[in-house]
């Protein structure tokens, strides 16, 4: 149920329509609608309106870091990434990991190299980068505004038909 | 008892009858009375009714207690782990039983013989106040039938409970085997009673030791929750110094407090001996008591400097702190200071209560009324009030059952007098 | 070294004092396990992640079985929920739970998840006299039930809070408490539930060490965002589980007075008189007998004769 780890990697299996394109397009090719359904399971995949989140948002960076070539949102990555060269890769999952915070993922490629050693995994870069904008600019939050529950999270969360049937009082009387 | 002296009727309180026969086991628990005069004597006592009142409601919340789980008698709180049972029971019971060791040590290691008339009261005092802490424990742990484990099953050597559990266990066998003397006399077995007495310096100094490690243990439990003990009643250098010291007018107090009610309520049941002595033991046992109270408060303000707390005193919690300790502390340390220049028993007497309140206040300060200062406080459920003061009554009642038969308040004759 | 060292004296000393009477191997029993694993597993839980969504709570509960919740999981009116004036805390049906906090220095509330932080000395441990907890070489602090006997000393000791004991259990009543997933996950090197579950990552799962480096380096690489403590890093001898904060940690509910030391340091003195009073004792109140009775009628009455030999 709660095994998110099994779930996300057979969702892998699942076509992203951002994977593909993102390998031959250019930096202003880009898909209008992106279904991020990898990692469903306890919510409805999400249908990304990309082409909104383009009209509203100055530069690709402030989501694709600097995989895009259209230049670098984070002073520190700066620090190497000048921006200006586009990237083979530019989906989210090409970078964060679908599985879970493993140990094995944790790992440092090079000992002693301290970067790209601390990247969330693709559940938590979805949810921290989206909902991380949409604080700050008042968009939506809320868990179901973007993606609605499933029955398998119903019941995960006890909630809709498989809410407590009355409130449980406290077995200390 | 008073109205049977009138006529004629004498306690038993030797090892033969007058006619040189020996009592039967009957007899002896019937202090020597016919049946009848026995239920008589058992009606007329008021004490008695309060007893049965506090049985008849008390005993069935015991025993819904453990049909009905912990939960059902108690706040069933995460927060206060430890309530009533524990709070009272335990850590007010413990310093309130130190006389058993004081006077062992007076009589028996400092050869002052002049105390061998309270001797055995004290031991008592120190037997029954552990065997019902015990009880308390009993009634407070969540599976009692596991008691032994620490001792047979499986080992934390590095807990201060470790510690506590084990000469808990260990003294309580040797305050039984200091007051089986009384018992074998009672039964009339010598050979018991010679075999103990041989070994009474070696059982003293380990009750000794087994005293000064588990009354100081009993504060050092408390320094596992330096955060959650108010820092005016917390002291990671001084914990169990304070335990240890306030446990010698405790227990000492308590001594003075229980020949009191003998005194006036059991008078019968005192020999000469007792009757004659008690005045000036009071008066001893008092100064004891001052001086051990003395030393206490001066380790309680050398604490507060030690981790220089003074200005929680300026808190609500402070004021709290300076009535236990000015008017539990210092207020009777003067009262006996005064009555032992002046030799006033029965100021001393007032003075020994207050202590032993002093006392309690205190234990119940530690372990619950500021525990969690930070969070909130607690009122005991109902029933925990309900089992605690039954179980209190047990206590009083075992105490009075062996005050009435076995020799403590009188000297067991060989042959009792025409 | 030093350290391992103190505690094996502290162990031995309190099971000398205990075994003083009656003396079967106590050297058997006397080492306690409590030396920290240095590779143990941890996790760094950032709170500037925190939405307050429970699902952590959620995936705790079916994890570990828990009972049904008195309102579902997605349900947010639990964070004004007060017992006592108190906010939320860990109980034997919840294992972890999220609680929210309104700090002055944010304009944000901030959340916090609350559980057994599996502290590298845990006081739980220290403290139980039957030895039913065990510090694993994975960096989980585990329960036994089986040698429980329901002293709930470990809920005194506990700095966190986060024991809690099944009072309403007649036959069977045990303490309840995170294991860090220990039995279905972290012993085949899997995070626990709730981590992974988390949508935001609030929580990050790995060696101990490797994550503090980590936590470390998010304070240097974001300047300004997180107060620069990482709040478990020293608390208490340290914890398996630790956090950053935008806030000061007192703002989110922590205890910020509590000792850098493992809470055991605090008892060590104590326990460090144990063999003393043990050596010295019998013989310096022997000696006060022999001085105090010399030449002197021991005036028991019927029993002059006795022995000044130690009785043990």
């Amino acid at each position: 149920m709660v095994n998110a780890g099994k779930q996300l990697i057979t969702g892998l299996g699942v076509l992203l329509l951002l994977a593909v394109l993102s390998t031959s397009c250019y930096a202003m090719d880009y898909p209008d609608e992106v279904e991020l359904d990898s990692l469903a399971d306890l919510y409805e995949p999400v249908v990304f309106d990309h082409a909104m989140h383009v009209d509203v948002t100055e530069n690709c960076s402030e989501c694709h870091h600097h995989t895009t070539g259209t230049g670098v949102a984070n002073e520190y990555c700066a620090k190497c990434h000048t921006g200006d060269v586009e990237m083979d890769v530019v989906a989210c999952q090409d970078c964060h990991s679908a599985d879970p915070v493993s140990i094995e993922n944790l790992r440092n490629p090079q000992p002693g190299y301290s970067y790209h050693n601390d990247q969330p995994s693709l559940k938590a870069a979805y949810h921290l980068k989206c909902l991380g904008c949409h604080q700050n600019v008042d968009g939506p939050t809320g868990c179901e505004d973007c993606h609605a529950k499933t029955e398998a999270g119903d019941k995960f969360y006890r909630s809709g038909e498989f809410a407590p049937k009355e409130p449980a009082h406290s077995s200390a009387h | 008892m008073k109205k049977l002296a009138t006529y004629g009727v004498k306690p038993h309180d030797a090892a033969l009858k007058a006619d040189g026969k020996q009592w039967s086991l009957m007899e002896k628990l019937l202090l020597g009375l016919t049946l009848d005069q026995y239920i008589g004597q058992v009606l007329r006592n008021k004490l008695n009714w309060v007893l049965a009142i506090i049985f008849a409601i008390g005993i069935p919340v015991i025993i819904y207690r453990f049909i009905f789980s912990l939960g059902a008698v108690t706040h069933a709180s995460y927060d206060y782990p430890w309530g009533l049972f524990l709070g009272f029971g335990l850590f007010c019971m413990v310093p309130l039983s130190a006389s058993g060791f004081m006077l062992g040590t007076t009589v028996e290691i400092f050869g002052r013989h002049d105390f061998e008339p309270i001797e055995r009261l004290a031991l008592l005092n120190g037997l029954l106040g552990y065997f019902f802490a015990v009880v308390y424990l009993l009634v407070d742990l969540g599976q009692p039938w596991r008691l032994s484990y620490p001792m047979v099953y499986s080992f934390g050597p590095a807990a201060v409970l470790f510690l506590v559990g084990w000469h808990v266990a260990t003294y309580l066998s040797v305050q039984v085997a200091e007051v089986s003397t009384a018992f074998f006399e009672w039964i009339g077995f010598k050979r018991g009673y010679d075999f103990i007495r041989k070994g009474t310096v070696g059982l003293t100094v380990a009750g000794i030791i087994l005293s000064t490690l588990h009354q100081g243990a009993l504060g050092a439990l408390f320094l596992y929750a330096p955060g959650k003990v108010h820092p005016l009643w917390y002291s990671s250098a001084f914990q169990w110094i304070h335990f240890f010291t306030s446990s010698i007018p405790a227990g000492l107090s308590m001594v003075i407090c229980v020949s009191t009610i003998v005194i006036y309520t059991m008078k019968w049941r005192c020999d000469q001996r007792f009757i004659d002595n008690l005045d000036r033991i009071t008066i001893s046992l008092a100064k004891g008591a001052a001086m051990g109270l003395s030393t206490y408060l001066i380790i309680k303000l050398i604490a507060v400097a030690h981790d220089n707390e003074w200005a929680y005193l300026a808190t609500g919690w402070g004021t709290w702190w300076l009535l236990e300790i000015v008017g539990f502390v210092f207020a009777p340390l003067v009262l006996l200071s005064y009555a032992i220049r002046h030799k006033l028993v029965g100021l001393c007497r007032v003075g020994a209560f207050w202590v032993v309140a002093g006392i309690i206040l205190n234990r119940l300060n530690t372990a619950l009324i500021t525990f969690n200062w930070q969070l909130y406080q607690e009122i005991p459920h109902k029933f925990e009030i309900i089992i605690s003061v039954t179980i209190f009554a047990i206590y009083v009642t075992t105490y009075r059952f062996i005050l009435n038969r076995l020799p403590i308040l009188y000297k067991f004759k060989p042959q009792a007098d025409e | 070294m030093s350290k391992i060292t103190r505690r094996k004296f502290l162990a031995g000393s309190a099971a000398g004092g205990a075994a003083m009477m009656m003396t079967p191997a106590k050297k058997a029993f006397a080492a306690g396990s409590f030396e920290g694993f240095p590779d143990g597993m941890g996790v760094l839980v950032d709170l500037t992640r925190c939405v307050g969504c429970r699902t952590c709570e959620a995936a705790c509960n079916v994890e570990q079985k828990l009972p049904e919740p008195a309102l579902p999981f997605d349900d947010t009116s639990v964070f004004d929920e007060m017992h006592h004036g108190q906010k939320r805390r860990t109980t034997d049906k919840a294992y972890t739970i999220v609680n929210r906090y309104e700090p002055k220095s944010a304009d944000e509330p901030l959340y916090r998840k609350i559980q057994c932080n599996h502290c590298n000395e845990p006081a739980c441990l220290t403290s139980c006299f039957v030895n039913a907890y065990k510090k694993t070489p994975e960096g989980a602090v585990i329960y036994n039930s089986k040698v429980c006997v329901g002293c709930r000393n470990c809920m005194i000791a506990c700095p966190f809070h986060i024991p809690a004991y099944t009072y309403s259990s007649v036959l069977n009543p045990v303490i309840k408490k995170c294991i860090f997933c220990y039995d279905t996950r972290l012993k085949e090197g899997r995070p626990p539930a709730c981590v992974e579950s988390c949508p935001q990552q609030v929580m990050t799962f790995g060696k101990r060490k490797d994550l503090m480096v980590i936590a470390h380096e998010r304070i240097k690489k974001n300047p300004g965002k997180y107060v620069d403590h990482v709040y478990g890093e020293k608390e208490v001898g340290g914890t398996g589980w630790f956090y950053l904060s935008n806030v000061p940690f007192e703002e989110a509910g922590f205890d910020v007075n509590l000792p850098k030391k493992p809470i055991i340091d605090n008892v060590k003195d104590f326990l460090a008189i144990v063999p003393m009073v043990l050596t010295i004792w019998p013989a310096l109140f022997t000696g006060f007998h022999l001085l105090a009775t010399k030449g002197k009628s021991h005036g028991h009455g019927d029993d002059n004769s006795h022995d000044k030999q130690e009785g043990h």
